[in-house]
């Protein structure tokens, strides 16, 4: 039972994260019809600004981390102006290999920077408690990684409340129904997918730290975590944002309970299924649903016409 | 008629696989080239031309796939690595922890192929149901599982960061690996390797060429245009999709079976999803849907590390430790290409070149 809570836990805090990433990208897509592969370098950038100013730099952390966020923020909004501004109209897939481009570009810079070594972010959370976690009736909690949980509750009543209430929200609502009504409205939609694209890296930079935090810290594969936001995508459907969370879930847990029970799972099916199996477990997930439900559990079954 | 090469008075000369006298002269000079080139190039720059051979032909199945029949597949460099894997097992050195066959190259050839379509056609009814940006997706999610199944499966692959031994290269019988001397020509292994990839690059290319005037390759384009008027005028979507991805992983596999014999090797990690990326970046810089495009665009990125080592001597800064080293730099100029071509050239080089034939073809007309 201890080690079911402890893999709920976990992977509850892991589909948080992986939430932050899944509404950025759900967004971006509503709001400018692109599907950003170019994500996961913007969440390992972030990563790599606090860390370069907390560590190498001597910046108390806090500021570092919220330089660090607003930097991502400000990286999603140039990789609009300059790459994907003059794309907007052309298909949905140059657009998406475009974002392929932009994130190699991103990340190389980023590699050479990393270097070898892993990176720590300098942040607090490992010093807290024992070791950065408190021991609940046998369950080690992070305080990272309840952290993480609390900012992605948090991340997301703030959006809902943006998308519902202020007027940039109820214009990015409008802009993803249809971007020339939007326009024809006297809404100004370039502002809109540059806002967009600010509030995606903002959440990417969330990410960025809780992934790469404490005693995880910032390699040249982290990415590959942030990667796993797009099938939480898919499953929830791309174009829906409670979708995107209940994708990033389904994700978490998956990866959790896997990470857990893999020796109890090979017992079942007989065989070995090789080590690592809960980093591609999420893959196998969104293969299985996207067989039965093309469009993902959320997502608009898009109506076609010749 | 010599007069008036765009002038087709019936629809076999326009679709004909050399529709002018140009080309023809073109493609035979190019051959004959090609035939004397291991006589007078040096070894670095064989090998270079030998994988630029090969990458073409992975390149044209990618093409296949994504540039006729308008499915996106991120997954390509996996198929690449099912070959490679298939023809290290039936033709490679048995060691302790590796299987192998010690098999002749007619039989590894074919089936690294065929097992790799076969994977193309397991996975197919996913992608048939499937399209656009999902589609992509799951290919995604394959790169991830083959590499799973790569660093895994330690019999077959050698387990992560060790790698195994490549096939040997025995072809009807004689062993080609030390070389072979007829009479007083003497060919060493790399010119073997080079000479067998140019007569597969001829073969897949005429083929891939080919395609484009048959039933298949014309359902190929309907569905790449507009899917459900396809359907409509009955073309059977999924069988179609089944087709492309078989097509395209048949070409992957045999890409795949030779191109790691020159260096020997082959390790789990090299198929990443950077390797996929790289064929996508391939056929989009030569030219999507075009022939020549992939082949243009495969010399492009094998030539691309030998150019940037010569523009940095030529610099100056080639150990004065630049911030970026090669392969970094190397990177940043493709991802920037990748960008540049799609938003100004999405034709590709292609495109260029096709608009640099035309200035001149109406010359001085040049409008």
């Amino acid at each position: 039972m201890t080690i079911f809570l402890q893999a709920t836990f976990e992977g509850l805090s892991l589909g948080s994260v992986y939430s932050l990433v899944a509404i950025g990208l759900v967004l971006v897509y509503k709001a400018t019809d692109v599907l950003s592969f170019a994500h996961p370098a913007l969440v390992v950038v972030g990563a790599g600004v606090i860390s370069a100013l907390a560590v190498d730099r001597g910046v108390p952390f806090w500021l570092a981390f919220i330089i660090g966020i607003i930097a991502t923020g400000l990286i999603g909004l140039i990789v609009e102006r300059t790459f994907l501004r003059p794309m907007v109209g052309e298909p949905v897939f140059s657009v998406a290999i475009l974002t392929i481009g932009i994130d190699l570009l991103l990340r190389t810079i980023l590699n050479n920077w990393i270097g070898l070594n892993p990176r720590y972010l300098g942040d607090p959370f490992p010093s807290f408690g024992n070791f950065g976690s408190l021991v609940v009736n046998g369950v080690t909690l992070k305080y990272l990684e309840l952290a993480a949980l609390f900012t992605a509750i948090i991340m997301i009543s703030f959006l809902t409340i943006f998308f519902k209430k202020s007027k940039y929200g109820v214009a990015m609502m409008a802009t993803a129904y249809d971007q020339e009504a939007a326009l024809a409205q006297g809404i100004n939609v370039g502002r809109i997918f540059g806002l967009v694209w600010l509030i995606a890296g903002v959440l990417a930079g969330f990410a960025g730290f809780f992934i790469t935090g404490g005693f995880n810290t910032l390699t040249q594969t982290s990415f590959i975590s942030a990667l796993r936001a797009l099938p939480a995508v898919v499953i929830g459907g791309l174009d829906s944002i409670p979708g995107a969370v209940v994708g990033s879930l389904i994700i978490g847990l998956t990866q959790g309970y896997v990470a857990y029970y893999q020796i109890n799972i090979e017992n079942i099916v007989g065989f070995s299924l090789g080590s690592g199996f809960s980093l591609i477990a999420p893959y196998l997930i969104m293969f299985f649903i996207l067989l039965i439900r093309p469009d993902g559990l959320f997502g608009r079954e898009e109506v076609e016409r010749v | 008629m010599r007069k008036r090469p765009d002038l087709y008075t019936n629809y076999k000369s326009e679709s004909a696989i050399f529709s002018t006298l140009t080309q023809k002269v073109w493609f035979v000079l190019l051959l004959f080239i090609s035939l004397l080139l291991p006589f007078y190039l040096s070894n670095y720059w064989m090998l270079l031309v030998t994988t630029s051979l090969l990458i073409a032909i992975a390149s044209w199945g990618l093409n296949i796939v994504s540039g006729m029949a308008g499915q996106i597949n991120l997954a390509h460099g996996v198929f690449v690595g099912i070959g490679a894997y298939t023809s290290a097992v039936i033709g490679g050195v048995a060691t302790s922890s590796v299987i192998g066959f010690e098999l002749d190259m007619i039989f590894w050839l074919p089936i690294s192929g065929a097992v790799a379509a076969l994977i193309g056609v397991i996975i197919s009814p996913v992608s048939a149901r499937l399209k656009g940006l999902n589609l992509g997706l799951v290919t995604l999610a394959i790169v991830f599982i083959g590499s799973h199944f790569f660093s895994n499966l330690k019999f077959i692959t050698g387990g992560a960061g060790l790698g195994r031994k490549a096939a040997k290269l025995k072809f009807l019988g004689f062993d080609l690996d030390s070389g072979i001397s007829i009479g007083n020509l003497i060919l060493e292994k790399n010119d073997v390797i080079y000479y067998f990839s140019l007569i597969l690059c001829i073969l897949l290319g005429i083929g891939a060429k080919n395609l484009t005037r048959t039933k298949i390759g014309r359902a190929f384009s309907a569905i790449r245009d507009r899917d459900i008027a396809a359907e409509a005028l009955g073309i059977n979507l999924f069988k179609f999709k089944m087709y492309a991805f078989a097509l395209s992983s048949f070409y992957a596999g045999i890409a795949g079976s030779i191109i790691f014999i020159i260096s020997g090797g082959v390790e789990p990690g090299t198929f990443s999803l950077l390797y996929s990326i790289t064929f996508i970046a391939i056929v989009i810089i030569g030219g999507v849907g075009t022939v020549l495009g992939p082949l243009y665009g495969a010399f492009f990125f094998t030539m691309l590390p030998g150019i940037i080592q010569v523009i940095l001597h030529a610099l100056g800064v080639a150990d004065t430790g630049f911030f970026l080293n090669a392969g970094e730099i190397e990177r940043i100029v493709f991802g920037f290409f990748i960008i540049f071509f799609l938003v100004f050239e999405p034709r590709g080089i292609w495109g260029i070149w096709f608009r640099l034939r035309n200035y001149f073809k109406a010359w001085p007309f040049s409008y």
